[in-house]
């Protein structure tokens, strides 16, 4: 699991749940791995983002770098600025782990990079 | 002649011949005899003995023409049709035809039309072609014309009706045109259909599910009535055509050319439901029987039926998902750099991977289909359609390909057109495909129906969308055998249905047969899955996403024995 798909990922689905966002991780492995780099698909999708989701999960995995913890103005042309994001949401996966529901505590797991989102009856 | 032009016509002749002796045992000489060959004209290409007769006296005495029967009208009986048919020939005399054809206003009738094969007009009520049904809400203005009570007097007298028919449909046909094979459906009307035929004969085709069929001669001025098996369980259709071979009334096949039919069809609409013992083509029998759950008794076939079958044999279906669709490929192209799509119930993938400018991520209810899916190396989660763990407004384009119609009732179906539209971005757009009940639309069979011909001619696999590849042509057979109303292997009682044929009701049970292979245990035996199936009906899916309040309908279409729909987030 990204981290651009998990600033998308929510447990709002849930039964008695009324945010559900964004979700906790607890990251067992990690995996880094490079990816192409496109400043024009990085700045479009960080208008769709999240920002402070993003960060603050990228710092609870320890892998925030540098990243502002602000979204600074003018991104577009900033192309530094742009390989950070780029790395943030494309280059780092959980590969097992958990996700937790902040007002539930309900844990989904994670294994193989596949997050497993599956509700049980009593929760539809 | 040329070298060439000599060399072509010896080996036609050679082709002709050797044919002529093997069907008939006739052997051909090189010195003339009394008896003449011709080789590459007959009935089926046009040739009527009318025309050879006159030709040939010029050189001499015809004594007789013989025209050979080919396999297709070897054994065939013109005469005779499905039980419960009769031809009442010379019902009308050719006064009275002129008077029936003279009182048909084409132009200032109700519900006058041009259809694109063949000039239709009803009276009393619309007799609908597209589902082969009466629209009794609402009733026309025009009655059955006056002119027509002759033929009810004359019928009553004869002891075949008692009562007077409420619904007329005039078709003319010109020659060439026709009509495809169908029944009406049998809540449309009552168990006898009348139909005169005036202005030119014709040969109608009849063909019963299980493969039988029959051609009946219906001449100029007769009136045919269809009742019980004739009406309820074979369909009748009249090939588009120019000519018939039909019976010569001194006997031997001739070719006839059609002239301008007019059909007059009349029925008794029916106010109830259909009680026929035909239940397998009746859809007042078979609406009792769909089974519309509720949602517990939804959660629990869909399990069953549903998700624990992908788990089961996710593998092979993994292996048998080929050619993508192009329709759905140009919609997953059609998104700009940067957008982001989700594919709900992606299976493993088949759709990622062609767009490099958008970040896709995909959701199963498989962990088995989703896991190959990230084999391919992309973006998967786990989750239940009907409650995607996805914020409102992420998505800029969504697909969700043959998946919906694995919900078990039309509230669910709902749920997961309305959970699409949610996840959907203000403008954004989804692509929906469902299994069609119809797998034949505009005449021309899906190529899952295909698939049975093709499978029957060559050793050709060629895998289709839904179903698994056939072994081979008996195994084949072996499915098409006994068609069973219940499932034995489950406990709701759904119909099974009959891979690559054509659907008889709404919800099935569909078998897939796993490939030993494929199977984590070494036995020899292949096992059969049933996975439950709501097929669409025409517009079905469309009404669906309109009930949608925020939903803009882009464009519905037909694909492949799917129907499809482009919606936009109003």
């Amino acid at each position: 699991m990204k981290l651009l798909t998990h600033n998308m990922l929510t447990s709002k689905c849930m039964k008695g749940v009324t945010v559900g966002y964004p979700l906790g991780i607890v990251a067992k492995d990690i995996k880094v791995s490079e990816t192409e780099f496109n400043s024009e698909f990085v700045s479009r999708i960080i208008p769709k983002l999240d920002w402070n989701a993003l960060w603050k999960a990228a710092d609870s995995i320890g892998h925030s770098g540098d990243l502002p913890q602000q979204l600074m103005e003018d991104y577009e042309n900033n192309e530094e600025f742009l390989k950070k994001v780029h790395h943030v949401l494309l280059e780092v996966e959980i590969i097992n782990g958990e996700l937790v529901c902040p007002e539930s505590g309900r844990k989904f797991p994670i294994s193989q990079g596949i997050p497993n989102m599956l509700l049980n009856e009593d929760e539809l | 002649m040329t070298g060439f032009a000599t060399r072509k016509v010896v080996r036609k002749v050679k082709k002709l011949t050797s044919m002529l002796h093997r069907e008939s045992g006739i052997e051909c000489c090189e010195e003339p005899t009394k008896y003449l060959f011709i080789g590459n004209a007959g009935l089926t290409t046009g040739l009527q003995r009318e025309c050879l007769v006159p030709h040939f006296t010029k050189y001499g005495i015809v004594d007789d023409v013989v025209m050979i029967p080919v396999p297709t009208v070897e054994n065939k009986d013109w005469h005779n049709g499905p039980p419960g048919s009769v031809v009442l020939e010379n019902f009308v005399n050719e006064t009275e035809e002129e008077i029936l054809l003279h009182c048909i206003d084409w132009g200032t009738s109700d519900s006058g039309q041009h259809l694109k094969h063949r000039r239709v007009i009803h009276y009393g009520y619309e007799f609908q072609y597209h589902n082969n049904n009466i629209n009794k809400d609402e009733p026309l203005k025009d009655k059955i014309p006056e002119e027509c009570s002759v033929l009810f007097d004359r019928l009553k007298q004869m002891g075949y009706i008692t009562s007077c028919p409420d619904q007329l449909t005039i078709n003319q046909y010109l020659p060439g045109q026709g009509i495809p094979p169908h029944i009406d459906t049998h809540s449309a009307c009552e168990g006898t259909i009348l139909s005169l035929s005036l202005g030119s004969s014709v040969i109608m085709e009849f063909k019963h599910r299980d493969g039988q069929s029959m051609s009946l001669l219906l001449p100029q001025r007769s009136m045919l009535i269809m009742s019980g098996e004739a009406r309820y369980a074979w369909s009748h259709g009249i090939t588009p055509r120019k000519t018939d071979i039909m019976p010569c009334p001194g006997g031997g096949l001739s070719v006839q050319n059609r002239g301008v039919r007019t059909s007059f069809t009349f029925r008794w609409t029916r106010k109830d439901k259909c009680i026929c013992s035909y239940h397998l083509e009746c859809d007042s029998y078979n609406e009792k029987e769909s089974s519309e759950q509720n949602d517990a008794g939804a959660t629990e076939l869909e399990k069953l039926h549903v998700h624990k079958v992908y788990e089961d044999i996710a593998e092979h279906f993994s292996e048998t998902r080929h050619k993508p669709w192009p329709n759905v490929l140009d919609f997953v192209q059609s998104f700009p750099k940067g957008s982001v799509l989700v594919d709900v119930g992606c299976g493993n993938g088949k759709y990622f991977g062609q767009n490099k400018d958008i970040y896709e991520i995909g959701c199963d209810s498989s962990w088995n289909l989703s896991s190959l899916c990230k084999d391919r190396g992309f973006q998967v989660f786990t989750c239940n359609c009907l409650a995607l763990p996805l914020r409102n407004d992420s998505a800029d384009a969504c697909i969700s390909i043959a998946v919906i119609h694995h919900l078990a009732n039309e509230n669910r179906r709902l749920k997961a057109v309305q959970e699409i539209v949610r996840v959907l971005r203000q403008e954004g757009m989804a692509l929906i495909y469902v299994w069609a009940k119809n797998q034949e639309y505009n005449n021309k069979k899906s190529s899952y129906l295909k698939q049975n011909w093709h499978n029957r001619k060559s050793k050709c696999n060629k895998t289709n969308a839904h179903e698994p590849p056939v072994v081979n042509a008996e195994e084949e057979k072996s499915q098409t055998e006994k068609y069973s109303k219940f499932s034995e292997s489950s406990s709701f009682s759904l119909p099974l249905h009959t891979n690559r044929t054509q659907f008889l009701h709404k919800d099935v049970l569909v078998p897939w047969k796993l490939k030993p292979q494929s199977q984590k245990l070494q036995t020899a035996e292949v096992r059969t899955f049933y996975r439950y199936y709501h097929v669409f009906e025409k517009q079905e899916l469309e009404d669906l996403c309109l009930r949608e309040k925020n939903v803009e309908l882009v464009k519905s279409f037909y694909d492949q024995g799917n129907w499809c729909v482009i919606i936009k987030k109003k």
